[in-house]
């Protein structure tokens, strides 16, 4: 069998117990690495599950899933995957991967941050289409994630926007020459991704193609961090005002509100960084 | 320097509607270097006795042993033209003033050095063409003539060797008019198919009667144009002598007993050129050759040719040689061609600043240049470095085109890589010395105004073989040069001595930087590759390399040829790849470009660069493209620039705006490394037919969709029935025509054909041209030089690249066991990778 375990969102200790019934039982233990990371390392999780666990990175991953697999139709094996296995992340080619070999499979869920942002006080059913903000290079810089932004805005949805994390990843040269030789990991906080979306703001002002539903310097948004952990973090406040908050470590996460209710508000009201956006809150209701 | 100081010239530098920049250039032997010693010594370098014998500005050992010009060298000579002759300058000039500055490049002739003619060609405005009239116009005439149009150079032509004419061959007067007739007639075919129609340089075909061609012997040192004669007889004909040159050429008969000019030949009437040019001229060499020394004397002072006493003492050729020289000497007759009509800064300028400059016309920089203002921003270019005496430091050599440049001022040295805004491949610096370069000699001077040529120092180290340099903080690049041939032949080298590694890396850096095209090139394998034009061409690398720049015993594998690969057919299904994580997939198919679109993108014209619409249009036209697919090119690749196209069939893909630069850098890898054995493409087209995303730019970044683009790309390419291409030589042999059958045996033993055999007009001599692949034509010329005695001369240029015949899969064929050969070079697997490893089933 084999099983896709999430982890959930904050340290070692958020497995499920049937989860971790797998972790210890299973012939080998996977750890996928790179979509996603815990507050805690591989270490701390090994001397929790008092098992050995090999780490899982994209290559292993997308390229070799023959090893990843191997025995799977006669022994156990667990691959971990930090918040849902089918969360955020996409796992399912693995899965399809696997019925072709005729290999079985069982997924075991988790919180993922898909459900967990419920915590700022913004209604789940209320969520549009999510997206990712990807780090701007100087010749690549997408912006089609604001367009989804601006549909869900539309018909009054929030915008949950996954930040984007590079754990392993090769330079272009790097990849060329077939090197592996890999950037240091980087995730993108808060500060930058808000700054990215106020440049969209201003270029799509300067080709005059905002509508009243558009984002602006002055939408509330809400910034997260490190969800499901201890030391979580959450701040309401405007765009501008978030290309300067700092809210340490990784992962972050940042939501765009739609329409809100009053007690989506009042919720929201709690994490404004200052009484001007409390005031923001409250004048719009 | 006898005749004049730095001072002096600093001064004329100045006046900037007396200088004159021009390269002399031509096919190899046509004799360039002795006549421009015939230009030095009027200027007064060297004495006027010896021109002739020393080559001046051949200034390597190896040049003068060799008797070959492999350098370009620049020499600065002073002219002062005579007030009378003021007048028939026919562009702006400044009627006080009739001294001139004339900076001369000298050029290589033969094909493997192209190169330094392309370097010396931009820096110059006016090119002396100097064509044999005993060989006429040869391969490397047409393709340095060729280049020079095409960088808007404006062309006078000199006559060479005429003594070997009338020595020699004993041609007869109107046989030797209808040669020199047939090589203009030649030239100016090759200057009407390469212009531009209504270019902004007006006509630039040559012609004798307007005296933008000379003729002469540069070896004997005389030479004349038209005018020269004109002058003579223009109080005896009673004509102003511009009317008179009229008569001098053509059919233009005199009749002694009408006195009257006719246009066609009756009895008693004769041809005005060969009446009163040529018989004078026979007439001196008959007598000084075949009659005794007191007629020869009598005939001089007839002509009033003044000889000193101790020219009166000599013999036979000697003495014909001073008496020609001091009637028709060589040097006047081609400064006066050179000052008339070759155009000065001021005049060429105005209208090569849009062929030069990159970013827009009327910035600072590019009004700079068009106007040829020394007080504007500096923009120089620089063309080539050349060795100074300090190992391994050069003189960085080019043309202020705008602005002065100054000992000590701080400038922005931009090489070809550099982008405006970016801080890729710039340096701000100061220029530690400019200098003046004098053939084998350099003279410090404080600044230098636009218009000028001249080296710098200190700037060497940024750029690795030319660049830009500007004052100017938004300036962009002076466009890079195109050079004629390209590095086709490449060896391996490696130190004797493991020790000496470091010593040898170090001499390669400083070889690249001394010849404008060598590339030396290290390998993943670790190997050291250098790439050159030709055997020649790579020999004197080698010995340099050995010699001066590393100064070490090196070892050299046997050369090997550059190869390409292409594709022969449309893919024969549609290729799809899936990205790493299968949530994207590209569909794609190869197919060959059109016949002549590669070469038209190796001639540039068509670019990446052109406008779209434009673009568009004239593949239309020219090349039945489909209209919507034309304005939908994404990239040329290798490099960005190569001859292989990235086109978008996609319909209404969302967001494939977000995947483009990606696709693009998965092209350009491709098309460096295609997927047969790793060389570059050549010659195919690939057609994105669809692309399927992942709905968040998360998952389709360029980790992910690089290598699926070259996955794809490697896939299209192998359904589409890929093929190798060769590079082959145009092969031009002199030879008599008893020796053509050892010419025809040594080419079909290396899989060469002979498509054109001509006997050269009243020699003979035979020219044979034929087509050989570069690969077989390692020591064709001492093959050929057994098989024919001696008697057959070749010049092997690059002509263009041919499908090497047979399936590269087919074990046993010829293309085959070259992708062996290469793959096993390149240390790669020793079969081509088989279509599964790139093609994803849906």
């Amino acid at each position: 069998m084999f099983y896709l375990v999430g982890l959930g969102l904050g340290d070692a200790k958020d497995i499920t117990v049937k989860g971790l019934e797998v972790v210890k039982r299973a012939k080998r233990v996977y750890l996928e690495a790179y979509t996603s990371i815990l507050t805690v390392g591989k270490e701390a999780l090994e001397k929790y599950y008092g098992r050995e666990i090999i780490l899982a990175d994209r290559d292993m991953v997308e390229q070799s899933s023959d090893e990843l697999m191997a025995d799977s139709d006669t022994e156990d094996v667990a691959f971990l995957v930090v918040g849902d296995p089918l969360g955020a992340t996409t796992h399912t080619d693995l899965i399809l991967r696997a019925v072709e070999k005729g290999i079985q499979y069982r997924i075991i869920h988790n919180a993922s941050i898909m459900n967990a942002i419920g915590c700022c006080g913004l209604q789940l059913y209320n969520f549009g289409e999510a997206v990712s903000i990807v780090f701007w290079t100087d010749d690549w810089r997408p912006d089609s994630f604001y367009d989804k932004i601006a549909v869900n805005r539309e018909r009054g949805m929030h915008t949950l926007c996954l930040l984007d994390i590079k754990m392993k990843e090769q330079s272009i040269e790097n990849l060329m020459k077939g090197r592996k030789i890999y950037e240091p990991p980087r995730f993108m906080p808060v500060s930058l991704a808000a700054e990215q979306l106020l440049k969209i703001v201003e270029k799509k002002a300067a080709e005059e193609k905002t509508d009243k539903n558009a984002l602006a310097a002055d939408t509330v948004c809400v910034g997260l961090a490190r969800v499901g952990a201890e030391d979580q973090k959450i701040v309401a406040g405007t765009l501008k005002q978030l290309t300067s908050v700092n809210l340490g470590g990784p992962l972050h996460s940042l939501v765009i509100p739609g329409h809100m209710h009053p007690l989506e508000m009042d919720m929201l009201r709690l994490f404004a960084l200052d009484d001007s956006v409390k005031e923001l809150l409250t004048s719009s209701q | 320097m006898v005749n004049f100081t730095v001072d002096q010239i600093r001064g004329i530098m100045d006046k900037k509607k007396n200088i004159r920049n021009m390269s002399v250039i031509a096919h190899v032997d046509h004799g360039k270097s002795t006549l421009t010693d015939s230009l030095v010594s009027k200027a007064g370098i060297i004495a006027s006795s010896r021109a002739g014998e020393t080559r001046f500005t051949d200034t390597r050992k190896d040049e003068q042993e060799r008797c070959i010009t492999i350098k370009s060298t620049a020499i600065s000579l002073y002219y002062e033209l005579d007030p009378a002759d003021m007048q028939y300058i026919k562009q702006d000039y400044d009627q006080e003033n009739n001294a001139f500055l004339i900076n001369l490049i000298d050029s290589p002739g033969h094909v493997d050095f192209s190169s330094e003619v392309t370097a010396a060609l931009r820096v110059t405005d006016g090119a002396l063409v100097v064509v044999d009239c005993v060989s006429g116009v040869c391969v490397q005439t047409e393709t340095v003539l060729r280049q020079a149009i095409s960088e808007r150079i404006r062309p006078v032509l000199l006559m060479n060797k005429m003594d070997l004419a009338l020595l020699t061959l004993q041609l007869e007067e109107e046989d030797l008019y209808q040669t020199f007739q047939r090589i203009i007639e030649n030239v100016n075919v090759i200057v009407g198919t390469y212009a531009e129609d209504e270019g902004p340089m007006g006509d630039i075909a040559v012609d004798p009667k307007i005296g933008t061609v000379g003729f002469g012997s540069g070896l004997h040192g005389w030479a004349f144009t038209l005018k020269d004669f004109a002058k003579l007889y223009s109080s005896k004909f009673k004509m102003p002598e511009e009317k008179l040159m009229k008569r001098l050429w053509g059919d233009q008969f005199y009749h002694a007993g009408e006195k009257k000019w006719l246009k066609e030949q009756r009895d008693g009437a004769l041809r005005g050129f060969t009446q009163y040019i040529l018989k004078p001229i026979y007439q001196i060499f008959n007598t000084a050759m075949k009659k005794t020394k007191e007629e020869t004397l009598a005939l001089v002072d007839k002509l009033g040719i003044k000889l000193t006493s101790e020219d009166r003492e000599l013999q036979d050729k000697p003495l014909l040689k001073t008496i020609m020289r001091k009637w028709l000497p060589a040097g006047d007759a081609m400064l006066q061609m050179i000052v008339i009509h070759l155009p000065s800064p001021v005049t060429a300028q105005k209208y090569r600043m849009e062929l030069l400059y990159e970013g827009p016309h009327d910035d600072p920089c590019g009004v700079g240049i068009k106007t040829c203002d020394p007080k504007g921003e500096v923009m120089m270019y620089i063309s080539k470095m050349v060795p100074t005496s300090d190992k391994g430091r050069f003189y960085a050599f080019g043309r202020v085109f705008s602005g002065t440049v100054q000992t000590g001022q701080k400038v922005r040295i931009m090489g070809p890589n550099y982008t405006p805004g970016k801080k890729e491949d710039l340096y701000e610096k100061s220029i530690q010395r400019t200098i003046l370069m004098m053939g084998r000699y350099t003279e410090a001077i404080e600044d230098v105004p636009c218009g000028n040529i001249c080296g710098l120092v200190g700037v060497d180290q940024y750029l690795v073989k030319g660049g830009t340099i500007s004052t100017y903080k938004e300036a962009h690049n002076m466009k890079v040069m195109k050079f004629s041939v390209s590095p086709v032949v490449r060896v391996a080298v490696e130190c004797k001595d493991p020790q000496h590694l470091p010593k040898l890396v170090e001499g390669l850096k400083r070889l690249a930087k001394s010849d404008p095209m060598v590339q030396c090139i290290i390998e993943e394998s670790g190997e050291h590759i250098i790439a050159g034009a030709g055997e020649l061409h790579l020999e004197i690398c080698l010995k340099d390399l050995e010699e001066d720049h590393a100064g070490i015993p090196i070892k050299v594998s046997d050369p090997v040829v550059s190869y390409r690969e292409t594709v022969s057919e449309e893919s024969s299904i549609c290729c799809l790849s899936k990205s790493p994580n299968k949530h994207n997939r590209i569909f794609m198919k190869a197919a060959p470009l059109p016949d002549g679109l590669a070469e038209a993108i190796d001639k540039g014209d068509i670019t990446p660069r052109q406008d779209l619409k434009e673009r568009g249009r004239y593949l239309v036209d020219n090349f039945d493209f489909d209209a919507t697919e034309a304005r939908k090119i994404w990239c040329f690749g290798p490099e960005g620039t190569g001859p292989n196209l990235l086109i978008d069939c996609t319909k209404a893909v969302q967001y494939l705006n977000e995947i483009k630069d990606s696709v693009v850098a998965g092209f350009q890898w491709a098309s460096k490394e295609g997927v047969l054995c790793e060389e570059n493409m050549r010659g195919a087209r690939f057609n994105i037919q669809d692309v399927t995303l992942h709905a968040d730019a998360i998952h389709r970044g360029g980790g992910q969709i690089i290598p699926t683009a070259r996955r794809v790309l490697y896939a299209s390419m192998l359904t589409a029935a890929p093929r190798m291409l060769e590079p082959i030589y145009l092969v031009e042999i002199m030879c008599p025509e008893t020796v053509q059958g050892g010419i025809y045996g040594c080419l079909t033993r290396r899989r060469g054909h002979v498509f054109d055999n001509q006997q050269i007009g009243g020699t003979p001599q035979f020219a044979v041209k034929a087509y050989l692949p570069v690969n077989e034509s390692f020591g064709f010329t001492a093959d050929l030089r057994s098989h024919t005695g001696g008697q057959a001369f070749p010049q092997c240029v690059f002509d263009h690249w041919q499908i090497l015949p047979g399936d590269p899969f087919t074990e046993g064929s010829k293309p085959y066991e070259v992708v062996q050969g290469i793959r096993k070079r390149k240390g790669l697997r020793d079969t081509i990778p088989p279509l599964e490893n790139y093609m994803d089933k849906l």
